[in-house]
């Protein structure tokens, strides 16, 4: 195990004597994860825009190829990294085929929502919430993993970016960006304001449960964060927004307090121009963040943390095969999934390839879907998160065979 | 210094902007006189709530002034909750009053509010389109190479940041200020568009404020017809040899129709008319075709030097060699080949604006901002009803407005909502009159910490309008942290002189000694009613600290304490409440 500043047991008595200052805690829903708790923590990376899965993980040889280059004479992408003699990785993604390469990461392909949209906002909700077509859906896909499993750890669930809608009202989940931001402003008088906060957040309106989390949060991560940060094994962050809060959900999870789910997100991929205009373009940009992100996060915690880790990187839609006159593409369908983790099966494309003839594409545009999103889900639940409940988890879906995408 | 700092080229304002698309068709049918029912063939879905979340409590009622001046006001200032109460001897008579005169902004004495911002000095927001574009794209005098290039490059557009907190804290005319925010969320460009910053100042006075009280239809060519949005959306590069979806697919799901009315992949073919012969609803191929109807679309700027008929003014300009000049078919209706110019842009915009599923869209998102996250079918259809049947009036909107304003659900709801984190600082400011002229970049710092950069909503969908989206740990904490920060006279940003001042002590008889008494008066000049007991009682116990409750306190006592209690009450529950 890494030497850590708090361990855990230091965590516990730093952590009662935060919360011993705020007088008539409730602490009704904060309590300390099992030890025999074995799940892996999830981590999903959002890709907010609709990455062009067809630009990242491009079709290396065939006829395929061709049809490729055909349809994308300005924006195809050359130089591939080799994932299997079929497809290649997009040459900015360097770091990411090195942890491919060692079987960390898998990719499946042909892969997504299938459900007919192409507006962004839909398509979101709908992956999100796990009820395609179903926009009413009052909890996200996450929130009823954390509550079918009974989740009562001190801090099950973390998002560094916003509120995401697969964590729609699950009460107990910390948003925060920069924990060393989370802290209450204080002329000195702070506790004795925490403590007439918390007798008037004593509701049960979801404003009065957000005041009471805020409350338990500021005593759970204020007295752990303090000083800068050091990753592990030399890994170092970049300062792009997708590196930033990868860091953060590393520094989280070292704390060991029991986080079980985190979600980021990064956005910017909704390319309709100038993707790659000849030297390698806004979206080499984007993929570069992403691969230096995820691998020194990676590396960061392969320090005894990543045979318990689980990190799935999504987005709500592929692209359009063909390009528009902008050097951009539109609204497409199929997509790309990537899954890292030390439970991954990686080194391998995952899913059945459609192929991209205009006949084999989807609405005579897009790339076609052949696996579900939530199939890719539902084996991580299974074999990586202790939740064989699929059936709460995604209502209506019944996952069809099994792909292997993750060891038991 | 807190504000972010622009030192970026025509890359990296890509990379910032991440911007999303869309396009549409044509027809210049009048709007039917009547707004058709539901539409039959939706499937109106159950809520599936598989996890048992609970119905939100409901909250005490409170008086009529209160709705109004959280929900048509960035809260009460001093003596506003009183000024109301005197607009009539009913509650009815005082709300018609109170929306007649913010309806009517030009009747509002705002001289105070008018003096104030004469004193910020603002050095870019006198200029037209055209002076912006002149002086601060197409001839800034900098090098571009230097910091001062992209600090004249962007000032405009922070100056605007600047002046909309200004306006909605001091102006009178608050219900303007309330929807020049629901406008730019609606038809949402993001600061830092690509190639025309500048020119936000312009789009959010001469297109959202000038017709958010007026036309809708016209406000729509406005929109798309201003630099700021051809950018933003990438209209502005889009043309006949493969068109960008970009603005066409937005004009529809957010600006007009909504997703609401989006049936998804579908043959056209296969959706039912209305008696006019429009679709109900549109897919795809509704978009692929407005976009080809918009090709042409574009600024005047000067990205391609070697066109003919480009003069880099800034202007729109119809482009027409990137017109798509063929036949399209939209919404169900047939568009002629080789029509005259921009006809076939306007046909998507009239079909679009004269169609009852925007009427109803357009509703339901006003009814959100004003009533309630999940607004009753009932004043969504009254207020659709009346943007049908004022399709052409110069005051369409503002009979809309009034509509949902002057609505038994509007009197009626209470606590539905939750003031959006802008909201909520500003109506902070407001409560405890703070003075400010030049706004200091702390406080527009602090809304992004909250999760609400002002202007810097990067996808075209706007800031969410519902209590999910704020009711999160890192949002309230700043939203708790910025109380303190303006209450404490934390916010100051000396090297630039900008000064921000709330003197709680000042403000305070100097005959109320005790914690009670303390307490007893800043609950009520701050909320304008009294807490509930318990809320009452904590309150109290942070003043008091170590002394009794209706012990006299020193001096030194009340200067420290005093802001401290203020700020419980500005954190409170029943402060977020709308």
């Amino acid at each position: 195990m890494p030497t850590q500043k708090f361990t855990r047991r230091n965590f516990l008595q730093g952590c009662s004597a935060a919360i011993a200052e705020l007088a008539g805690a409730r602490l009704t829903n904060v309590a300390f994860r099992q030890d025999n708790s074995s799940a892996d923590t999830l981590v999903v990376v959002f890709l907010r825009g609709g990455w062009d899965a067809l630009n990242v993980v491009p079709p290396m040889a065939g006829d395929d190829r061709g049809y490729y280059e055909l349809a994308r004479p300005n924006i195809k992408i050359s130089n591939l990294l080799p994932l299997n003699d079929q497809f290649g990785l997009h040459p900015a993604l360097a770091p990411l085929h090195g942890l491919y390469q060692q079987g960390k990461m898998a990719v499946v392909h042909a892969v997504g929502l299938n459900y007919d949209t192409r507006s962004h906002f839909d398509a979101m909700e709908y992956i999100e919430l796990g009820t395609p077509g179903q926009k009413s859906t009052t909890s996200g896909w996450i929130t009823r993993h954390l509550q079918t499993q009974g989740v009562s750890s001190i801090l099950p669930a973390l998002s560094t970016s916003g509120a995401p809608s697969s964590l729609l009202n699950f009460v107990p989940t910390v948003n925060l960006n920069d924990p060393s931001e989370f802290s209450q402003w204080d002329n000195g008088l702070a506790a004795s304001q925490q403590t007439a906060l918390r007798q008037m957040y004593n509701g049960e309106t979801l404003l009065h449960r957000a005041g009471i989390r805020t409350l338990d949060s500021l005593g759970i991560v204020s007295p752990l964060v303090e000083g800068e940060y050091q990753p592990s094994n030399g890994a170092s962050y970049n300062d792009d927004e997708l590196s930033q809060q990868l860091k953060t959900v590393a520094r989280m999870i070292k704390l060991e307090t029991g986080l079980r789910v985190a979600t980021v997100d990064y956005g910017g991929w909704d390319t309709h121009e100038y993707e790659n205009d000849g030297d390698g373009g806004y979206i080499a940009e984007l993929l570069g963040n992403l691969a230096s992100g995820l691998s020194n996060f990676y590396l960061d915690l392969d320090s005894g943390y990543t045979n318990k880790l689980s990190v799935v990187v999504i987005s709500e839609f592929g692209r359009r095969l063909v390009q528009n006159e902008s050097y951009g593409t539109d609204h497409g369908h199929g997509n790309v999934m990537f899954a890292l983790g030390g439970g991954v099966n990686g080194g391998q494309v995952y899913g059945a390839w459609p192929g991209l003839h205009n006949d084999q594409l989807y609405d005579h545009a897009d790339l076609a879907i052949t696996t579900d999103y939530r199939q890719v889900l539902s084996e991580m639940l299974a074999h990586r998160l202790g939740n064989a409940d699929v059936a709460s988890v995604f209502p209506g879906y019944v996952p069809t065979g099994e792909m292997g995408i993750f060891r038991e | 210094m807190l504000q972010q700092k622009s030192k970026m080229n025509r890359r990296d304002f890509l990379k910032l902007m991440g911007a999303f698309a869309g396009a549409s068709a044509v027809v210049t049918a009048c709007a039917p006189e009547q707004i058709p029912g539901p539409d039959p063939t939706r499937v109106v879905e159950p809520p599936i709530n598989p996890t048992g979340v609970p119905p939100e409590p409901a909250l005490p009622p409170v008086a009529l002034g209160i709705i109004a001046l959280n929900r048509m006001a960035y809260g009460a200032r001093l003596d506003d909750f009183d000024a109301f109460n005197a607009l009539g001897a009913t509650d009815d008579e005082r709300l018609r009053n109170y929306v007649a005169q913010q309806l009517n902004p030009d009747s509002i004495d705002d001289s105070d509010f008018e003096t104030r911002y004469a004193a910020a000095g603002f050095e870019t927001l006198h200029k037209t389109q055209d002076e912006l574009y002149f002086d601060h794209i197409a001839s800034n005098p900098y090098n571009s190479n230097d910091d001062a290039y992209w600090e004249w490059y962007s000032k405009p557009a922070y100056e605007l940041v600047d002046a909309t907190f200004l306006r909605a804290v001091y102006s009178k005319k608050q219900l303007v200020e309330v929807l020049a925010d629901f406008w730019h969320n609606h038809f949402n460009v993001y600061f830092w568009q690509d190639d025309g910053v500048p020119m936000l100042a312009s789009y959010n006075r001469d297109v959202l404020r000038a017709h958010m009280l007026g036309n809708f239809r016209q406000m729509l060519e406005a929109v798309a017809t201003h630099p700021s949005m051809l950018y933003y959306l990438n209209q502005n590069n889009s043309s006949d040899a493969g068109p960008n979806e970009n603005f066409a697919r937005e004009l529809f799901e957010l600006h007009t129709l909504g997703a609401e009315n989006y049936f998804g992949v579908q043959d056209p073919n296969s959706i039912v008319k209305d008696a006019n012969g429009i679709a109900i609803g549109y897919v795809d191929n509704d978009v692929y075709e407005s976009a080809r109807a918009l090709t042409g679309w574009r600024v005047d700027d000067d990205i391609y030097e070697y066109e003919d008929g480009v003069e880099k003014t800034g202007h729109f300009l119809y482009y027409k060699p990137w017109h798509d000049r063929f036949n399209k078919l939209i919404l169900g209706k047939y568009i002629p080949a080789d029509q005259e110019d921009m006809k076939d842009g306007r046909d998507v915009l009239d079909l679009l604006a004269y169609h009852p599923g925007t009427a109803r869209f357009i509703s339901r998102k006003l009814a959100r901002r004003f009533i309630s996250d999940n607004p009753p079918d009932s004043i969504v259809e009254a207020a659709a009803s009346i943007f049908m049947a004022n399709a052409s009036a110069p005051d369409q909107l503002k009979r809309v407005v009034e509509t949902i304003l002057l609505s038994p659900e509007f009197k009626q709801t209470w606590g539905a909502k939750i003031k959006r984190p802008i909201e909520a600082a500003i109506s902070m400011m407001r409560a405890v009159n703070t003075d400010f002229t030049k706004l200091p970049g702390g406080i527009p710092w602090m809304c992004s910490m909250m999760g609400q950069a002002m202007f810097e909503r990067r996808p075209p969908d706007g800031y969410p309008d519902v209590k999910e989206a704020w009711a999160n740990t890192m949002s309230l904490l700043y939203r708790w942290n910025f109380a303190v920060g303006i209450t404490e006279n934390w916010m100051d940003d000396e090297e630039q002189q900008r000064i921000i001042r709330t003197d709680i002590v000042a403000q305070t008889p100097a005959e109320l000694r005790t914690a009670e008494s303390l307490a007893d008066f800043w609950i009520p000049r701050i909320l304008n009613r009294p807490m509930s007991d318990s809320d009452r009682q904590a309150v109290i116990a942070v003043m008091a600290q170590e002394y009794g409750t209706q012990e006299e306190l020193p001096q030194d006592h009340i200067d420290y304490v005093l802001p401290a209690m203020v700020e419980v009450i500005l954190m409170s529950p029943d402060f977020q409440w709308k």
